[in-house]
């Protein structure tokens, strides 16, 4: 009465074999083919990359003169992921308790906007951020303002990033929010906790994972990102990603560009890594 | 209210009670892929082939490959005369297809993939060099082109392609300095515009190496296709100290100088004057210290199904008639001798579409200077860009 089964290694690794050739094709080919190219010559005629291997496109990355970069594109990244989550947190708290049955519309809100071109929106910005723009006059009006605006700089920078990966920040966090089971803060508050331990002692690690989740989906595209530095910064704000853009698109030098590209995925894995052994989970 | 939950989810990215997901086996299986995948994409790179253009004498006889009248023509957009493609159609019965561009960029990634099927492009004279490296575009039959002879003889020994062996101006025009009078408050002369307070931290230059080196070496009094390193580098510390007074690098230029956000912009004429058509404030000025002459360029993929027909159609653009009645409507500079004397007389005196000799002297084409130089050039720029 038993009937045959394949050996349980067997299924288990038939089963993940459509996720694994999804990996494959879109991850790690893609992902091996930029590792090689950071390893060959450069070539400035058509084929761009070209043998034997080399390190030197590492040499040069690794060179001193990268580092204030480096360091301005990991400083936008931390401090787009906290204005992401100073500002998504009170968001997503309010919707997910207090939005009622509102709470569907109040989550298109977040997402409508985000329907239009990324470009058509951060060109928008261009023109609020502008001398002439519609900040930098409200701005004046308390004699806040600044001779000629705020766009090239780095707080413009910060905003745009800020902008663009907000909903990102927001959904997960909803997610968490949602799920909060609310009578803890009730059980806090009669346990004698006030508002500020409340918050820090019983709703912040209840929603913990949901800031880690949105924490991650920021910050890593956030620092490489290279249209909004591009657009909103100016000739000090160019970041790794607008680096590695640049040898990309003037065709001038894939191996270096490839190799920061890898230099960047180093870093964000080793941060994972460390996070994640600090922590219990995996990611 | 529990009925009318969101039904937005979330992937749980941070469940973390899977038991069955350690660290290790996540890893060990990433290893494996991570090793499969190199030897899936291990084709991806070849050894370097032998430089291009080795005086083949490769059969040059323009034929079409398929024998149909038609001819499928990929130009830049608002950069033809109206009746240019109606007149050849009527005189040939060959039927045009008249598709556009905006970027060079975009015309390298059509025709780099071989099957876009166009049997006229009209690259910039920076992307013929890399079009020429890559054989993409193949050597024009000069017999049936008899009307070659109506080019000026200034566009018959460029440097991008002497002899035109490869390619036939369309129209050219130069790299200077556009700029909104009213906000610089003085007329540009020279690089020293970005020493103005009004252009300030706002002001822009090219973003391509050659272009913005350009500005450095010149300031310097270097020739701007000069292949000395201590120069180059010399044009790099200059580039680094006017790269502090200016706001960005950039080639948008178009909208932000319309608007008003960039007083001072480095620029090519064509961009400066269809910028002017929106903004009566902008002028345009070609700085005392020089710049370049570029020029886009009429050539034959080396995949044109129908090259016969794209040769009737160079030769027909030669004509002085048609070849005037293009420079009349598009208002750029045209290569064709034969042709000025029906060119609009207040377009003729233009000195900043037509500069007279001694400014012309000082407007060389960007020179090839070899794979070494330009990759100089390239590391040059990304210090002034990163620095």
């Amino acid at each position: 009465m038993a009937r045959r089964r394949a050996p349980r290694w067997l299924s288990a690794n038939l089963l993940l074999l459509p996720t694994g050739l999804w990996l494959a094709l879109f991850l790690l080919v893609p992902l091996a083919l930029v590792v090689q190219y950071s390893f060959a010559t450069r070539d400035t005629g058509p084929l761009r990359v070209v043998l034997p291997w080399t390190a030197q496109a590492y040499r040069t990355a690794l060179d001193p003169a990268f580092l204030p970069i480096f360091g301005r594109t990991l400083a936008y990244a931390a401090l787009t992921t906290a204005a992401c989550l100073l500002l998504g947190f009170p968001l997503a708290w309010f919707i997910a308790r207090h939005g009622g049955r509102h709470r569907n519309a109040l989550l298109a809100a977040v997402l409508v906007p985000f329907w239009a071109s990324y470009l058509a929106r951060i060109y928008a910005w261009k023109a609020l951020l502008d001398g002439d723009g519609l900040v930098n006059r409200l701005l004046g009006l308390v004699g806040l303002g600044r001779d000629g605006g705020f766009l090239l700089t780095d707080g413009a920078v910060v905003l745009g990033l800020t902008y663009g990966f907000l909903p990102f920040m927001v959904l997960p966090l909803y997610v968490a929010c949602e799920r909060f089971d609310h009578r803890l803060v009730e059980a806090s508050y009669d346990l004698g906790h006030g508002r500020v331990s409340t918050f820090f002692r019983v709703v912040l690690p209840g929603v913990r994972p949901g800031v880690l989740a949105g924490s991650l989906l920021v910050l890593v595209p956030a620092a490489g990102d290279f249209v909004t530095p591009r657009l909103l910064g100016g000739v000090d704000q160019s970041t790794f990603g607008s680096v590695i853009d640049d040898q990309f698109r003037g065709g001038n030098n894939w191996p270096l560009g490839s190799a920061m590209a890898v230099l960047l995925m180093a870093l964000v894995v080793v941060v994972l890594v460390v996070r994640g052994r600090r922590g219990e989970d995996v990611l | 209210m529990g009925d009318n939950r969101p039904t937005v989810r979330v992937a749980r990215l941070w469940d973390t009670d899977s038991p069955r997901v350690t660290r290790r086996s996540v890893l060990r299986s990433m290893a494996f892929f991570a090793l499969a995948a190199q030897g899936a994409a291990a084709c991806g790179i070849s050894e370097a082939p032998p430089a291009p253009g080795g005086g083949s004498s490769a059969d040059v006889k323009a034929s079409n490959a398929v024998d149909e009248k038609k001819l499928n023509f990929f130009n830049w957009t608002d950069y033809i005369a109206e009746d240019t493609v109606p007149g050849f159609q009527a005189e040939t019965g060959i039927q045009v297809t008249y598709d556009n561009f905006s970027s060079n960029d975009e015309l390298e990634a059509k025709i780099a993939s071989g099957a876009a099927g166009y049997d006229l492009v009209v690259p910039s004279d920076n992307f013929l060099r890399r079009f020429l490296r890559s054989n993409l575009v193949r050597p024009l039959d000069h017999d049936l082109i008899p009307n070659l002879r109506n080019l000026e003889q200034r566009f018959r020994e460029a440097d991008y392609d002497p002899g035109n062996r490869y390619s036939i101006p369309w129209a050219w025009g130069t790299t200077g300095l556009a700029y909104s009078r009213s906000q610089l408050g003085a007329e540009v002369t020279g690089f020293s515009a970005y020493d103005l307070a009004g252009a300030r931290g706002r002001s822009t230059i090219l973003d391509e190496a050659r272009d913005g080196m350009m500005i450095g070496l010149l300031a310097l009094g270097h020739d701007p296709n000069t292949k000395d390193a201590k120069q180059i580098e010399d044009a790099t510390r200059y580039l680094l100290d006017l790269k502090k007074k200016i706001g960005q690098i950039t080639s948008d230029v178009i909208e932000p100088l319309t608007s008003g956000q960039v007083p001072l912009a480095q620029c090519y004429s064509g961009d400066a004057f269809q910028a002017r058509k929106a903004n009566a404030d902008l002028a345009y000025a070609i700085p005392r210290e020089g710049g370049m002459s570029y020029v886009d360029l009429l050539c034959v993929p080396a995949k044109a199904p129908h090259a016969e027909n794209a040769h009737r159609f160079l030769d027909y653009v030669l004509r002085p008639d048609v070849g005037a009645k293009l420079a009349n409507a598009i208002r750029y500079g045209s290569a064709n001798a034969a042709a000025k004397p029906m060119v609009d007389k207040e377009l003729l005196n233009d000195p900043l579409v037509y500069p007279p000799a001694d400014v012309l002297a000082k407007l060389p084409f960007t020179k090839d200077l070899g794979p070494d130089v330009e990759a100089r050039y390239a590391d040059a720029w990304t210090k002034v860009k990163t620095g």
